[in-house]
């Protein structure tokens, strides 16, 4: 072995490195982002949600909603193979009572290469509202809506395959807040 | 005759509200629960008796509490409720909630959290499983009162409460609590 170490000398940091990155892939493809950040704003907020659904929660969801009632029949469907859906929303009285800090609490953690912005987004919301997708090779495992309003907060982080058009079907149920999201590029052609 | 009459009603009335409170005192997370609001506001939470003599119906409340009227939402029997009337929930509701996440997260799952403070009021609601059923846990504190109600609901139920929990959390807490029946 050492002579292997003196043949190569690289090889005790290559062998490390084979060592870490499983845990170092894993870390990156989780789509959960930490919200806990944004927690010190409900002392300024004048209403404050939290909304956390995790996946036994979504689970249960999926086993007792009724497929006789439209309504839960559609969350139904839209929920399997999800495992999270959280929400924090903070409202204020007046404007700048939260920072760009605030934001970039969040922004930090949607970077590539596991998450991807999509373009193209449209929302009824007054301010900036920026949609995130996390990939796993072709699949979404992740979504997250970071919507910045002079007065309001808000981020939508969804585990699980969802895209904007499962996300506008959901927007009003499980505590996920309507935001009015869609593409604004037109389809491709029906297939 | 008559004076008799009234007496043992009233008399097994209440009896039958302090059994039906005193059944679900034993060692709980909804005990936890309430002595952790005494603690931290220093207040003190009222028996359903206590409340009666302040004005409240005794015969709505125990029907109430046996599930008379709480069919809607929780299984009859199954209501667990304190409330805290006219007491000062003044305190950094920010603290508040991270103690109690933090005592309820080994059993319980977090719903639906709201804060608001422009009308200085804190919205909490739990779920766990219970066999088939449900326990839904709903902690309500505002400036001067506070509500802590457990009851256990049917999956049925649990499903209407997770299409809107926040509207749903005030629904159980209405049903629950004796002042909108008035």
């Amino acid at each position: 072995m050492r002579s292997l170490f003196r043949i190569f000398p690289r090889t005790p940091a290559f062998v490390a490195l084979l060592l870490l990155a499983p845990a170092l892939t894993v870390r990156a493809q989780d789509p959960r982002i930490q919200l806990t950040h944004l927690d010190h704003l409900s002392a300024r907020a004048s209403e404050t949600v939290d909304v956390s659904i995790d996946e036994r929660l979504i689970q249960l969801a999926a086993k007792i909603f009724n497929e006789k009632d439209e309504d839960e029949a559609q969350i139904k469907k839209l929920v399997i193979g999800l495992k999270g859906i959280y929400v924090r929303s903070f409202e204020f009285e007046n404007n700048n009572e939260y920072s760009a800090a605030d934001v970039d609490t969040i922004k930090s953690q949607l970077r590539e290469p596991t998450w991807t912005r999509l373009v193209n987004v449209t929302s009824k919301r007054e301010g900036n509202v920026e949609v995130y997708i996390s990939l796993v090779g072709s699949n979404i495992n992740g979504l997250t809506v970071l919507s910045a309003e002079p007065k309001e907060l808000t981020v939508v982080n969804i585990i699980g395959p969802v895209d904007l058009e499962k996300l506008a079907k959901l927007e009003g149920s499980l505590g996920i807040p309507n935001l009015g999201i869609k593409s604004s590029k037109k389809p491709k052609d029906d297939q | 005759m008559k004076r008799t009459t009234t007496i043992c009603i009233t008399a097994v009335v209440l009896l039958s509200v302090v059994y039906a409170t005193g059944s679900h005192a034993k060692g709980d997370d909804f005990d936890s629960v309430v002595k952790m609001i005494e603690q931290f506001y220093s207040v003190k939470h009222q028996s359903l008796p206590f409340l009666a003599k302040a004005g409240m119906k005794v015969a709505g409340a125990a029907a109430k509490v046996r599930g008379g009227e709480l069919k809607r939402f929780a299984e009859a029997g199954s209501i667990k409720l304190a409330t805290f009337e006219d007491q000062n929930f003044n305190g950094d509701f920010i603290a508040f909630r991270k103690s109690l996440n933090d005592a309820m997260s080994s059993t319980w799952m977090p719903l639906i959290q709201t804060l608001s403070a422009t009308d200085a009021e804190q919205t909490y609601v739990f779920l766990r499983e219970k066999g088939d059923k449900f326990n839904v846990l709903v902690v309500i504190i505002e400036q001067q009162d506070a509500t802590v109600v457990q009851a256990t609901v049917s999956a049925r139920n649990v499903a209407l409460l997770m299409k809107d929990p926040e509207q749903g959390a005030k629904a159980i807490t209405r049903e629950a609590t004796i002042h909108d029946q008035e």
